[in-house]
C-alpha cells in the first residue's frame, strides 16, 4: 500500500506547476483576507486591545481549515486521473488487491493535504511574525497540528466518497472549484457566523468541517482573546465567541472541544465505511 | 502439446449486449497466438477475462492451470500485459516507472534493479532509462511498455494491438522483439490485432465476430481456405478473346486494360492460359493477401462456425 502511495506522492509533486498553483490559491486567500475581508470585519467591530492579533488569528484558523479541504481534494486528482486515462488498469493487472490500491490513493492524498496545511501554518506563523504579533507557542503548534491531522482525515473521508462519482478529470476540476468556493461559506469562514440567519447557522453547525475551524480558533485565539477581553465583562466575550464561530451553541447548549473531536471522528468513520461499501458495490 | 490458456464455453453480456457468446478455444504453450476481430468483436472482453479484470457470466477460463475468478492473484503473476494505450506515468522517468511497477509485484530492491536491467536489455531501452516516459516517441514508449510487461518474468505475454499507431520501422522492430521473446525465451505470446498481415508469423489465428469464432487455423490454412486467386489477362485482340470467353462460358470481369477471371486455386490458371495462349499478350496470377482473406471471412459471415 505504501509503495503505491509513494508513487502517487511522486506523481503529485513532480507536477511542479500544479503544486505551485495549489499553494498559490492559499496565498491568494490569505492576501484576500489581509487586504479586503480583514478590514471589512475589523470595521464591523469596535476597537479593543489586541484587535489586529485577534482578527489575524481568526483569519489564520479559517484559511488553514479551507486549505485542509481544498488541498486534500486536489490531491485526489491523481486517483481521478488514473481512472479517466485508464492508467488504473495497469495497476489492476498486478497482484495488488483493489482495496490496497484504494488505500494507497487515500494515504497519499491525506499526506499531501497534511503537508500543504503544515506549509500554510508555517506561512501563517511567518505572517504573525512579520506583522509584529506574538507567534504561536509550542503547545499551540502541537495542538494545531493535531487538529490539522483530524481535519485532513475528516475531509479525506468525505472526499473519498465524492471522487467515486467522477469519471473525468474535467468534471472533477469543475467540482473542485465549486467546492473550494462553497467551503468557505459552509464553514462560516468568509464572514462571521453571527451575521448569518439562524437556518444558515444551523447548517454550519452540522457541517463537520466547521468544527475544525472552531477548534483551530479556540487554539489560536486563546491568548489574544484573553488580552482583548481582560477588562470586558464575560457576556461581551461570550457573544464575541459565538459571533465569530469560536464556539458553537446548539439549542442553547455549548459544544465543547471534546464533543467536536468526537463528532469529527464519528463522521470520518461513517464516511470511510460509506465510501468503502459504495466502491465495493459499484465494482460489480 | 501443453495448453496454457483454456477458454471453455465462455459467455459475457453487458446489459442486453452479448459481447462474448459461448466461446471455446485454447492456446498452446510457447506458441504465438493471434486473436483477430474488428472493433467491437469482443476481443477486449475476452482479454479482460483472461486478465482477471472481468468475470465471465458462464463458462470457465484457466491460465496455466489457475482458474479465473478463483486464483486471480496467481494468474496475474503469470501474465505480462501490454495494453493498447500507453499507460505508464508520463511525468516519471522510465526507470522510476519500471521500479514502481516491479514493486507492485512484490519484488525486493535488488531483484528490481536486475529485472530492469534484464528487461531493458531485451527491448533495448538502456539509453532512455533516465528520460521521462511522456517525452518518448511512440515506438520508444511501446518498447518500455513491453519491458514493463516482462518485469515479473511472466510465462505469457499478452499484447493488445501492440503496433497500432506506430510507424512501419517501429512496427517491424516490435515484431522482431515479439518473435525473439517467443523463440529465445519460450514465452507464450497472445496478441490481438486487426491487421491480419501481422498475424502471418503466428502459429495459430482465431477470428471472432460478435463474440463468436468465425474462422481459425494457421495463417496458411486460412489463406488456403479463404483466399481467392484471380487471373489477370491483357490482350491485343479484345473482340476475339471476349468471343472465346462467351463461347466457352468463362466468367470474366472487364478491368482497365484487361480481364480478370476468378480461380478456385492457382493451378487452375494453367489450362486457361494454354487455351487462349495465342490471344494473351501478358498475364498475372494475383494471390489474395491476408487482408483480403480477413475481409472475405467477415463478409461470408453467417456465423460459419468451424
Amino acid at each position: 500500500m505504501l509503495v503505491f502511495a509513494k508513487r502517487n506522492l511522486l506523481l503529485y509533486f513532480r507536477d511542479k506547476s500544479a503544486v505551485f498553483f495549489s499553494l498559490l490559491a492559499v496565498f491568494i486567500l490569505i492576501a484576500l483576507y489581509v487586504f479586503f475581508l480583514g478590514d471589512l470585519i475589523a470595521d464591523g467591530v469596535p476597537d479593543f486591545p489586541a484587535k489586529h492579533w485577534l482578527l489575524l488569528s481568526w483569519i489564520i484558523a479559517g484559511v488553514v481549515t479551507v486549505t485542509s479541504v481544498t488541498t486534500t481534494l486536489g490531491a485526489f486528482s491523481v486517483m481521478v486521473n488514473d481512472q479517466a486515462t485508464n492508467a488504473y488498469k495497469d495497476f489492476r493487472v498486478t497482484p495488488m488487491k483493489q482495496s490496497v490500491l484504494l488505500g494507497g490513493y487515500i494515504i497519499s492524498s491525506l499526506s499531501i493535504g497534511f503537508l500543504m496545511c503544515i506549509m500554510t501554518l508555517l506561512v501563517a506563523i511567518a505572517m504573525l511574525f512579520a506583522t509584529g504579533e506574538p507567534v504561536l507557542s509550542f503547545t499551540q503548534i502541537i495542538q494545531s497540528v493535531g487538529v490539522i491531522f483530524l481535519a485532513v482525515l475528516t475531509a479525506g473521508s468525505m472526499i473519498s466518497l465524492l471522487v467515486i462519482f467522477f469519471k473525468t478529470s474535467n468534471a472533477f476540476a469543475a467540482a473542485s472549484t465549486v467546492i473550494g468556493t462553497l467551503i468557505g461559506f459552509l464553514t462560516g469562514i468568509y464572514i462571521p457566523i453571527g451575521t448569518l440567519p439562524a437556518y444558515l447557522q444551523n447548517m454550519i453547525h452540522i457541517f463537520p468541517i466547521s468544527h475544525i475551524a472552531a477548534l483551530l480558533r479556540q487554539i489560536l485565539m486563546d491568548a489574544p482573546m484573553a488580552e482583548a477581553f481582560a477588562q470586558a465583562p464575560v457576556e461581551v466575550k461570550e457573544s464575541f465567541q459565538l459571533n465569530m464561530g469560536v464556539v458553537f451553541k446548539v439549542n442553547g447548549w455549548q459544544v465543547s472541544p471534546l464533543v467536536s473531536v468526537m463528532y469529527l471522528l464519528l463522521i470520518t468513520i461513517i464516511f470511510f465505511i460509506l465510501s468503502a461499501s459504495v466502491m465495493k458495490y459499484s465494482r460489480r | 502439446m501443453q495448453t496454457i490458456i483454456e477458454v471453455e464455453n465462455v459467455s459475457k453480456s453487458f446489459g442486453h449486449v452479448k459481447a462474448v457468446d459461448e466461446l471455446n478455444f485454447y492456446v498452446t504453450k510457447g506458441s504465438l497466438f493471434s486473436f483477430l476481430g474488428t472493433n467491437g468483436a469482443g476481443k477486449s472482453t475476452v482479454i479482460s477475462i483472461i486478465l482477471t479484470l472481468l468475470q465471465p457470466d458462464s463458462g470457465s477460463v484457466t491460465v496455466n492451470g489457475f482458474t479465473v475468478g478463483k486464483e486471480n492473484e496467481f494468474i496475474r503473476k503469470e501474465i505480462g500485459v501490454v495494453f493498447q494505450e500507453s499507460l505508464l506515468d508520463p511525468l516519471l522517468s522510465v526507470q522510476e516507472n519500471l521500479a514502481i511497477r516491479a514493486q507492485l509485484y512484490g519484488m525486493a530492491k535488488q531483484e528490481i534493479l536486475s529485472a530492469i536491467q534484464r528487461c531493458a536489455e531485451i527491448v533495448d531501452i538502456h539509453s532512455i532509462l533516465k528520460r521521462r516516459y511522456g517525452k518518448l516517441s511512440g515506438g520508444q514508449k511501446r518498447r518500455v511498455d513491453i519491458a514493463r510487461a516482462l518485469l515479473h518474468q511472466p510465462k505469457i505475454l499478452l499484447l493488445d494491438e501492440p503496433t497500432t499507431g506506430l510507424d512501419p520501422q517501429s512496427r517491424q522492430q516490435i515484431w522482431k522483439m515479439i518473435g525473439h521473446l517467443q523463440k529465445e525465451h519460450g514465452m507464450t505470446v497472445f496478441l490481438t490485432t486487426h491487421y491480419i498481415e501481422e498475424a502471418a508469423n503466428s502459429d495459430f489465428v482465431l477470428v471472432i465476430k460478435e463474440g463468436r469464432i468465425i474462422a481459425k487455423g494457421t495463417p496458411i490454412d486460412l489463406k488456403q481456405q479463404y483466399s481467392a486467386d484471380r487471373l489477370f489477362i491483357t490482350t491485343t485482340d479484345h473482340t476475339a478473346l471476349r468471343m472465346h470467353f462467351l463461347h466457352d462460358h468463362v466468367l470474366f470481369q472487364e478491368e482497365t486494360g484487361g480481364y480478370t477471371i476468378d480461380l478456385p486455386n492457382t493451378l487452375a490458371a494453367i489450362p486457361i492460359l494454354h487455351k487462349y495462349q495465342s490471344l494473351i499478350s501478358s498475364f498475372e496470377v494475383r494471390k489474395s493477401s491476408l487482408d483480403d482473406v480477413f475481409i472475405r471471412i467477415h463478409d461470408r459471415e453467417g456465423g460459419r462456425l468451424c
